[in-house]
């Protein structure tokens, strides 16, 4: 457990590229592309965050914090050889914008999520403050996961903006609005619309929707749960520790169990303070599975695009089969359905062949090029869904790596809790020795 | 080794001719306490119960007199030995169980089978076996109090339940209170002078108690008069040094066990709520299995662990309310009732020294001090000496107790961590089994 992340030292990286020092596992990325990430050119760390003071757009009094971000660049294998570290400062809203940009840009990719922007899912003696130390602390470390994550997935790696973000302090921000991503960002209502029209939904998505719905839902109940959890196993500890002060002053008038009191009051104390690490390291666990559950929401995400073409190309397929049906009302004359045009043509008498040999000549262009979009619109759509379970089963092996590694870190911790209890109530000089050792000395004498 | 009949010359009534030999082999099962070494405990030893055993069945009896300092001072001797000696000369066995409920038109009760085993030359037969219900320990103990008033006469669990809640014919009740009613005889047993008290064998073995206790009851009101003590209107010149600091002792080790009372009864119930939550917890880890498909097992996993875990919390949470509470209550109690015979041996005392004073006054007129004035300054250096001794036994049980006690606390904890540490590790190679096959 790294607490103090005062000084960014030139040894820390060394350990860092090996391990992230947010404990959470390095992100392993199966497929062909592993030389090419990011992560394996460059080490990265977010080593410090910092609490500024500064003016917002509105020229308001602001607070807020800024990360460090370091960075060293690998040069091939060679030993000995050390880079300069280059380091620079963002604050969350920029790793905010570096996310929307990158989920608009890659919208079939499922983007690793950002840490939560405020502490949630929390037991009571967590602070829900943004600027607490404590969570401030637990989110630089969710900002680097975040980091290593896009850094070493196989597509987001090479993203210039993305590397920008990590080598360019200034201009960066311009640099992503010059993109002109926010005009390619669909709308919420536009998602919300396509979701109930289309018809034809893909059978694969519909089910990876459903079930990151079900993920999501059932890894806040769990937060939520482990949080009750936490309130009460912090309780249960806590009132030990008043058997503390008693046991100690009980033992003042006590001659031959004093001092077996005394030590049982001490090892009472010891006791209802272990809980503070126990909680602190069990929350580490709470932020893995955090992770996941915001990306149900990017899974979600990758769904949501999906429904939004299906629906684009429904629409375009629908477009043109009804200017084909108009089309061949004109050239044969019928009128099969009851429209306006027929009830003019009726009222104000048959156009002129001309008339209609230009009209038809407009559709049929118009026809040529809905079929083509509908082509192209067809073939983008494949490439999605194929781009798309690429990364969807990548994310899932992913997924299925990471939680069992947390869930391991998780029992390896309950172990290494009830070993300490365990280990702590055996040591000789203990209360119950000392107790017994009183015993002892009484049938000697 | 049977003391008390082997001490006295005393021809036993009508289990005399039983062989002494095979006495005590019906209390062999029942002395489940540590068999030490075979130790042969001196005849002087075993002298001061049977005067204290004559004295009292003298029909005037006035109690004071039942132990001279001299029996007290052996009675040290005793004490001293008595870790080593206790499993060798106990020859009273009593146990107390198999409660059973009656119900009848005026009122339901439970009554508690009481069963003696004994080599005592007092009682006629080896063994009996009675039922009482609480009323008869609660006479008991009153009449203890009343014939033997030097002495701490342990506590009886209490009467009522404080809290209203509690339904007094529940199982746990009436077990818990069986526990206390047996650890109330046992100590009664163990006791040098009050195994001996004529009304606790009449407990022991009368057939029909109401009956006793009626008869007794007239003789009562006769001795009634001499037991008596002057309440209060005089202050103590000088009391004792010692005295004074086992009343300050008591006044903060109650004051302590009542706190250590409280926090236990605390964290039972954080315990309880903490399992409420576990309960929950467990079973989300299994919905989320239900959800994947390589996890599956890893979260099934997860929440039968934690099943496990909620079982082994119950049990510590059933063994700190069943063993841990009423021991702690059983103290409490206790020192009251130590707090009680503090204050009678103050009367006697403040007794002796208005008498004392009263001499002094009339000094000139009788040369000689009166007798009355000697016997009851005899009456307070018993008093000092049997309490003085009570109180070194009761600290050595207590040293015991607790040192069981908070051994038997450590033991539990010890073991729920440990199975919550077997639950966790089982599942460890469930975590790690699949990356190797793949």
């Amino acid at each position: 457990m790294e607490s103090a992340e005062a000084e960014p030292s030139d040894s820390r990286p060394e350990e860092d590229g090996a391990a992230p020092c947010s404990g959470l596992p390095p992100p392993e990325q199966p497929g062909a592309t592993m030389e090419e990430c990011l992560a394996k050119k460059m080490e990265i760390t977010v080593s410090e965050a910092e609490k500024r003071t500064g003016r917002n757009a509105m020229n308001m009094q602001e607070t807020y914090t800024a990360y460090l971000i370091e960075t060293r660049v690998v040069e091939s294998q060679s030993e000995g050889q050390c880079a300069p570290v280059d380091s620079l400062w963002r604050r969350y809203s920029e790793f905010e914008l570096l996310r929307n940009y990158l989920s608009v840009t890659y919208p079939h990719i499922v983007v690793p999520p950002l840490p939560e922007k405020r502490a949630d899912f929390v037991w009571h003696k967590l602070s829900a403050d943004n600027m607490d130390p404590d969570f401030v602390e637990r989110r630089r470390i969710g900002l680097e996961n975040f980091l290593l994550r896009v850094a070493s997935h196989p597509v987001l790696c090479q993203d210039k903006i993305f590397y920008s973000f990590l080598t360019q302090e200034g201009g960066w921000k311009e640099m992503v609005n010059e993109t002109g991503f926010q005009l390619k960002a669909d709308s919420r209502l536009k998602a919300l619309n396509a979701t109930f029209r289309v018809k034809n939904p893909d059978k694969r998505f519909t089910e990876l929707k459903h079930y990151s719905d079900e993920l999501q839902s059932v890894i806040s109940h769990l937060l939520r749960v482990r949080a009750r959890v936490a309130d009460r196993l912090y309780g249960v500890y806590k009132v030990h520790g008043n058997y503390g002060r008693v046991f100690s002053e009980w033992s003042a008038i006590e001659k031959e169990m004093g001092d077996g009191l005394q030590s049982a009051g001490h090892h009472m104390d010891v006791y209802a303070a272990s809980i503070d690490d126990i909680l602190e390291e069990e929350e580490h666990y709470a932020d893995q599975l955090k992770e996941y559950l915001f990306y149900a929401e990017a899974l979600r995400a990758v769904c949501r695009k999906h429904e939004l073409m299906q629906y684009d190309l429904e629409m375009a397929a629908q477009d043109l089969t009804s200017k084909k049906q108009q089309c061949e009302e004109l050239a044969t004359g019928t009128v099969r359905t009851f429209s306006l045009k027929g009830m003019t043509s009726k009222l104000f008498g048959q156009e002129t062949p001309e008339q209609r040999e230009a009209k038809i000549k407009v559709l049929e262009e118009q026809i040529q090029e809905g079929e083509e979009q509908l082509k192209s619109k067809n073939l983008e759509g494949r490439d999605f869904v194929k781009s798309a379970w690429a990364d969807i089963e990548r994310f899932k092996e992913q997924k299925n790596h990471d939680l069992k590694e947390a869930l391991i870190s998780y029992a390896v911790m309950q172990i290494s809790m009830c070993k300490k209890v365990c280990l702590a109530c055996e040591r000789p000089g203990c209360c119950i020795c000392r107790l017994t050792g009183d015993q002892m000395q009484t049938f000697n004498n | 080794m049977s003391g008390g009949a082997a001490g006295t010359p005393k021809p036993l009534p009508s289990s005399g001719p039983k062989s002494l030999r095979e006495m005590p082999h019906p209390l062999a099962p029942s002395s489940s306490e540590e068999m030490g070494p075979a130790l042969t405990p001196s005849p002087d030893l075993l002298l001061p119960r049977s005067i204290a055993d004559k004295d009292l069945s003298l029909p005037n009896g006035t109690p004071v007199d039942t132990s001279s300092p001299a029996s007290s001072s052996s009675l040290l001797n005793r004490l001293q030995l008595d870790d080593d000696l206790d499993g060798e000369t106990r020859d009273l066995f009593v146990t107390v169980d198999d409660p059973k409920k009656h119900v009848c038109t005026m009122e339901t009760y439970i009554t508690y089978r009481v069963t003696t085993k004994t080599t005592r030359a007092e009682f006629d037969l080896p063994e009996y076996s009675v039922r009482r219900r609480y009323q008869d320990f609660d006479w008991l103990r009153n009449k203890l109090e009343e014939s033997q008033p030097t002495h701490l006469i342990p506590p009886l669990p209490e009467k009522f339940v404080v809290k209203g809640v509690v339904d007094r014919f529940s199982e746990e009740f009436v077990e818990t209170r069986r526990k206390a009613l047996d650890k109330f005889l046992k100590r009664i047993t163990d006791h040098p002078v009050l195994s001996f008290n004529e009304h606790f064998n009449v407990f022991l073995t009368a057939k029909d108690l109401n009956a006793y206790k009626k008869q007794g009851m007239a003789l009562l009101s006769k001795v009634g008069e001499s037991v008596k003590y002057v309440t209060g209107g005089y202050k103590l010149r000088s009391r004792p040094l010692e005295f004074a600091a086992i009343g300050e002792y008591l006044d903060t080790f109650s004051l302590k066990l009542g706190t250590i009372d409280r926090i236990a009864q605390r964290i039972i119930k954080e315990q309880l709520e903490y399992l409420v939550e576990l309960r929950e917890y467990g079973p989300v880890y299994s919905t989320w299995g239900g959800l994947e498909v390589e996890l599956s097992e890893p979260l099934e996993g997860v929440s039968a662990c934690i099943g496990n875990c909620c079982t082994a919390l119950e049990e510590l949470s059933e063994d700190m309310t069943e063993d841990f509470l009423p021991v702690l209550r059983e103290y409490i109690l206790y020192s009251e009732s130590m707090k009680n015979v503090l204050k009678k041996r103050d009367q006697v005392q403040a007794e002796y020294e208005a008498k004392l004073e009263a001499v002094a006054l009339k000094k000139e007129d009788r040369p000689k001090v009166p007798t009355d004035v000697e016997t009851c300054q005899d009456r307070v250096e018993c008093f000092n000496a049997d309490l003085k001794a009570d109180m070194e036994r009761w600290q050595n049980n207590k040293r015991q107790d607790f040192r069981q006690l908070l051994m038997g606390m450590a033991d539990k904890n010890i073991q729920y961590y440990e199975k919550c540490l077997t639950a966790w590790e089982s599942i460890i190679p469930l975590l790690q089994d699949k990356p190797e096959t793949k």
